[in-house]
């Protein structure tokens, strides 16, 4: 290893919490670590991928009892010789254990820079590195499970068969090219217009497949809106099962809007609590539902509430002028105050197609929670063993770009080398995704993705 | 005789012709070594000039102040503009030449130039103080003192011709090779390799039966290839005619007697210039291929029958030929044949084409590894270009991938393995649409008026040309048309016609439209135009108009490029320290260091992952 210095981190997130971990790695991690350790282990003679109880010394005073755990390179996940030591949490402690071992002669990791060892140590290729980064702010067990298959390099395999493509594509427009004196056709201009379609069409399909990446990336998110007073704050908090908005008789009292995550099999909900919808003279409202609307626009699922006591069509209306302004969303009607109407929930269900509950009483929540979840995962079905984010889909866009540029030029264009522009381009495209072509834009991209202790 | 030269350029082919004649233009003294002066300029194969990209090599010469343009101008036989059929950035220059009249053109031009000498005379020794050049010694022992040498040795070092089984030492056709040079590099540390090449017999051209060929005729317009040529003209008529499967019969029975396929030709061919045993084998399906009979030159009954380099015995040569239509009774004036020769592997060059081992020593042509008598000449203008340079103490002259097929290939040559002679193709040029035949003085003249290469007029006249242009299609794209003046046009050539005034760029753009179509009228917008509305002008102005969607997209990948390019990696950098790179990247790297990060990612063995690791590490 070419990385001369030993640096350390706390890797688990700052803050109160159970436990802490703080790494260490470099050619010199062992016996800067021993040092602080009252322990009969000698670390630089333990075996790699073992754990050690002993007390963390500062000097004479006794820091934390901890566990040292021994990676030895390059099994390790930088490659270089490792020690993750193990303390109990809270901010002081793992301060303190890290001055120890600056003083000891380690230095303060940047961001990133564990991982940027892994990389250049090979232990990890820039896909994977992208997806330790996804790993990481994964918030649904999917959406984790994607990014882990990342790191074993299925998206790597999913484009690189798409680039083969291009290439015999490629191969082909060049060959007629050089044999041009000899007055050779290689190229049959239906079959390449055939190749070229699919070859798009894949990447279209990696691209939509971004927004259900993108669910599993960052969650599903729902609006609730309605007409004040239908009960929004009041299935909220039923939802979360805590009292988390504020509920009063008077309408319009959630005036901006209220955010909280709610995991249900897996997934992370987003729900937005929001103001409710009417026109109004008062201005923080006015402000509240021009807020609700731009949440719509943002959520993947919109759930109309409706005061059944005022009517099961009182806000059809309103569900209507969602669906014309917003198609992308899913929205649902959602009948509130089921116990206040006379008609039972069973009646109810026989005319309309909703959902029926009842926020205060606990009714139908089960059952708008599976249509929730319903919802999410048929959303995020589409990924399979590939987790597109915004750098791919932005290349993605660009050779989708190449690729109608290139069908364009088979009709209109004089010759093979019009054509061999844009395949040329959507191939070093491609290349940047999968790291086959070198671009610095790309480095700068993905590693500025971290934070310290990563 | 005079003993002490600024340069000694070693050996007269093509690389020599220019090397020689740019270092004497640039005003240092240069001598000229060849064993056979009257071997000054042979063609030693094909008796023709440029070709499929290498066409714009030639005029890239020509831009730069070479000499390869007008010799062949003035000793074309026939001209031809290839791919027409295609568009305008694979267009490619071609001419056949007089195989007496090239020559003795080169000659005169060599004699009449100043601070050139032309020695005859073979080196046998290149003399070497502390890593430097000193001289060379000739066979007579005689010493001629320097400080440059252009070693341009074609296929004489070590050569080795075949002809069927037959084998006889020598680089060309009743020539002997050179020995001893090619053992003293090695001995340097400099590591050489070993290729092979060939050419097709040469018929008489009184035994062939013309009636049953096509006629091939030049362009009605022949185009020179030099700005110095007014005009050229078509003087001979070559004829068509091609293989069928008994020839495919006929040579498959000599394959167990081919040198190449019997491995007694143990170095590499170029795959791309087929031997026609190479072709039967590769496309076995195809069961006829092109064969063209052009003439070598007015005084001579030789034709050199193109499509048909082999390496067979003489006698299964013949009666292949003699089964295709039209040479039943053929003669052979002389027979193919295949040579095998030393070159040195080019990665151990500086981009100005002087050996890192040996400051002051230079290589161009074959020695390199290429083929090719316009990659040839190409090397030797940059070789005697930056030998002059060096000595008048000024910088190296590097041009660009983006800039030139000649920057392509020096790239190229240095960065990539050599398994096979090198040839240029258009497709290794990333920025084909921008590196035009018809705008290498644009791109390049500069360098050579810099250089004192082209004379103030020449580079006048192109500014001029060029201004013009811009203000053309500067104009297309203001000027708009009334459907009246167009639609008569339009109609004629079945595209959409016009209900309001459109932009004559627009209109440009349809496929079916020619720029000059849209002219033929006389719509008064027209008179903006007037003074340079000239067919040249015109013609310039279509590709730029016609295709600017795609020159501006090679355009922003040349931005990013040249970015790449900018990114310095340090000189002395360590590359055994990085042990995360593959074996054979830090291998490669350590050996050509390259310069930046964009050279870097070029080299052979150099994965992107490579790269990389070496960004990230640099950052």
């Amino acid at each position: 290893m070419l990385v001369a210095d030993t640096i350390c981190a706390l890797a688990t997130p700052p803050g109160t919490g159970g436990l802490a971990v703080i790494r260490v790695s470099g050619p010199a991690a062992f016996d800067l670590v021993q040092p602080c350790l009252r322990s009969r282990t000698d670390l630089s003679q333990a075996d790699g991928h073992t754990i050690h109880y002993a007390a963390f010394v500062d000097g004479d005073s006794i820091v934390d009892t901890v566990t040292a755990s021994v990676f030895r390179a390059p099994r390790s996940y930088t490659g270089e010789d490792s020690v993750e030591i193990g303390c109990h949490g809270g901010q002081i402690v793992a301060r303190n254990i890290v001055a120890a071992l600056v003083r000891q002669g380690a230095r303060p990791a940047e961001p990133g820079e564990f991982t940027k060892r892994a990389f250049l140590n090979n232990k990890l290729d820039l896909t994977q590195v992208e997806a330790v980064a996804d790993v990481i702010h994964a918030v649904s067990t999917p959406g984790a499970q994607a990014a882990a298959r990342q790191l074993t390099g299925g998206f790597t395999r999913r484009l690189a068969e798409i680039r083969n493509r291009l290439m015999d594509v490629c191969g082909l427009l060049e060959l007629e090219l050089d044999f041009s004196e000899e007055d050779l056709e290689f190229v049959d201009k239906n079959d390449l217009r055939r190749q070229l379609d699919e070859i798009g069409q894949v990447c279209r399909e990696l691209t939509e497949s971004y927004e259900s990446a993108h669910i599993l990336r960052n969650g599903y998110h729902v609006g609730l809106i309605g007409f004040p007073n239908a009960g929004k704050s009041s299935l909220m908090n039923a939802l979360l099962g805590r009292r988390r908005a504020i509920v009063s008789d008077t309408p319009g009292t959630t005036r901006d809007y209220l955010e909280e995550t709610l995991h249900m099999e897996g997934i992370a909900f987003k729900l937005y609590d929001t103001a409710g919808m009417r026109s109004s003279d008062d201005q923080i409202e006015i402000e509240g539902i021009q807020l609700a609307e731009s949440i719509v626009e943002q959520s993947n699922c919109v759930l109309v509430i409706n005061d059944a006591s005022a009517g099961a069509a009182h806000s059809d209306e309103l569900a209507e002028s969602m669906r014309a302004r917003f198609g992308a969303v899913e929205v649902l009607t959602v009948q509130n105050k089921v116990d206040l109407v006379k008609q039972t929930a069973d009646e109810l269900k026989q005319t309309r197609d909703d959902l029926f509950i009842s926020a205060n009483k606990g009714e139908g929540l089960d059952a708008l929670r599976a249509q929730l979840v319903e919802l999410a995962t048929s959303s995020s079905a589409r990924v399979n063993d590939v987790l597109i984010n915004d750098r791919h889909v932005g290349l993605l866009q660009q050779v989708i770009e190449s690729i109608n540029n290139a069908m364009t030029s088979i009709e209109n264009a004089p010759s093979n080398e019009f054509i061999a522009v844009d395949v040329r381009l959507a191939l070093k495209t491609l290349g940047e995704i999968t790291g086959d072509n070198w671009s610095e834009d790309l480095l700068t991209e993905v590693f500025s993705r971290f934070c310290i202790g990563k | 005789m005079q003993n002490r030269f600024d340069v000694v350029v070693i050996g007269g082919g093509h690389a020599g012709i220019e090397a020689s004649m740019a270092a004497a233009r640039m005003g240092v003294a240069t001598a000229i070594v060849t064993m056979d002066p009257n071997a000054i300029g042979r063609l030693s194969c094909n008796p023709s000039i440029g070709g499929s990209a290498k066409g714009h090599l030639v005029k890239e010469i020509d831009a730069l102040g070479g000499v390869m343009g007008r010799l062949a101008d003035r000793s074309g036989l026939q001209f031809k503009m290839l791919n027409r059929s295609k568009g305008p950035a694979v267009w490619s220059p071609r001419a056949q030449n007089d195989i007496a009249l090239y020559p003795q053109y080169a000659r005169e031009l060599l004699e009449s130039t100043a601070n050139l000498t032309i020695v005859r005379g073979k080196v046998v020794e290149i003399l070497v103080k502390h890593d430097r050049i000193v001289g060379v010694r000739t066979e007579d022992n005689e010493e001629i003192l320097c400080k440059a040498v252009i070693l341009c040795s074609g296929t004489f070092l070590n050569g080795v011709m075949h002809t069927g089984m037959c084998r006889t030492d020598g680089g060309r056709i009743g020539e002997k090779s050179a020995t001893l040079i090619s053992d003293l590099l090695a001995g340097y540390g400099l590591e050489k390799g070993r290729l092979k090449t060939g050419t097709p017999p040469r018929l008489d051209a009184d035994s062939i039966n013309y009636d049953v060929c096509e006629l091939h005729p030049g362009d009605e317009d022949p185009q020179p290839f030099s700005y110095l040529t007014d005009a050229v003209a078509n003087k001979v008529m070559c004829y068509a005619t091609a293989t069928n499967p008994t020839t495919h019969d006929i040579l498959r029975e000599g394959f167990d007697q081919s040198p190449m396929f019997t491995g007694r030709i143990k170095a590499a061919g170029p795959r791309y210039c087929p031997s026609v045993e190479d072709k039967i084998n590769r496309f076995a399906d195809r069961d006829s291929h092109l064969i063209v009979l052009e003439p070598e030159g007015m005084q001579t009954n030789s034709v050199y029958v193109n499509g048909f380099s082999t390496s067979l015995p003489e006698d299964v040569q013949l009666r292949g030929i003699r089964s295709i239509a039209g040479l039943e009774r053929a003669e052979f004036i002389r027979p193919g044949y295949a040579v095998e020769y030393d070159f040195f592997f080019p990665y151990q060059l500086r981009f100005s084409l002087e050996t890192k081992a040996i400051a002051g020593l230079y290589f161009a042509g074959q020695i390199n590894g290429t083929s090719g008598y316009e990659e040839a000449a190409s090397q030797g203008l940059v070789a005697g270009i930056n030998a002059a340079l060096k000595l008048r103490g000024e910088g190296e002259f590097h041009l660009r991938r983006s800039e030139a097929y000649i920057g392509v290939m020096i790239d190229d040559l240095v960065n990539k393995n050599t398994e096979e002679p090198y040839r240029i193709f258009t497709s290794l040029a990333e920025y084909r649409l921008v590196l035009r035949q018809d705008n290498a003085d644009k791109r390049l003249m500069k360098y050579g008026h810099r250089f004192g290469l082209i004379g103030d007029t020449a580079m006048e006249t192109s500014r001029t040309r060029w201004d013009r242009v811009d203000r053309f299609v500067e104009l297309a794209d203001k000027i708009k048309l009334k459907p009246a003046s167009v639609n008569p046009y339009l109609e004629s050539v079945r595209e959409k016609q016009i209900e309001q005034s459109t932009q004559m760029a627009l209109l440009t753009r349809r496929g079916q439209v020619r720029l000059a179509g849209l002219l033929q009228n006389d719509d008064e917008s027209l008179q903006e135009l007037e003074d340079i509305n000239h067919n040249e002008t015109v013609t310039l102005a279509e590709t730029e108009i016609k295709y600017k969607g795609y020159i501006d997209r090679q355009m922003r990948d040349i931005e990013r490029f040249q970015a790449n390019e900018e990114k310095r990696i340090p000189d002395n950098f360590d590359y055994d320290n990085l042990k995360s790179l593959s074996n054979e990247a830090r291998e490669k790297l350590s050996k050509i260091r390259p310069q930046s990060l964009g050279q870097a990612s070029r080299i052979a063995g150099v994965s992107a992952a490579d790269v990389s690791i070496l960004t990230v590490y640099l950052r």
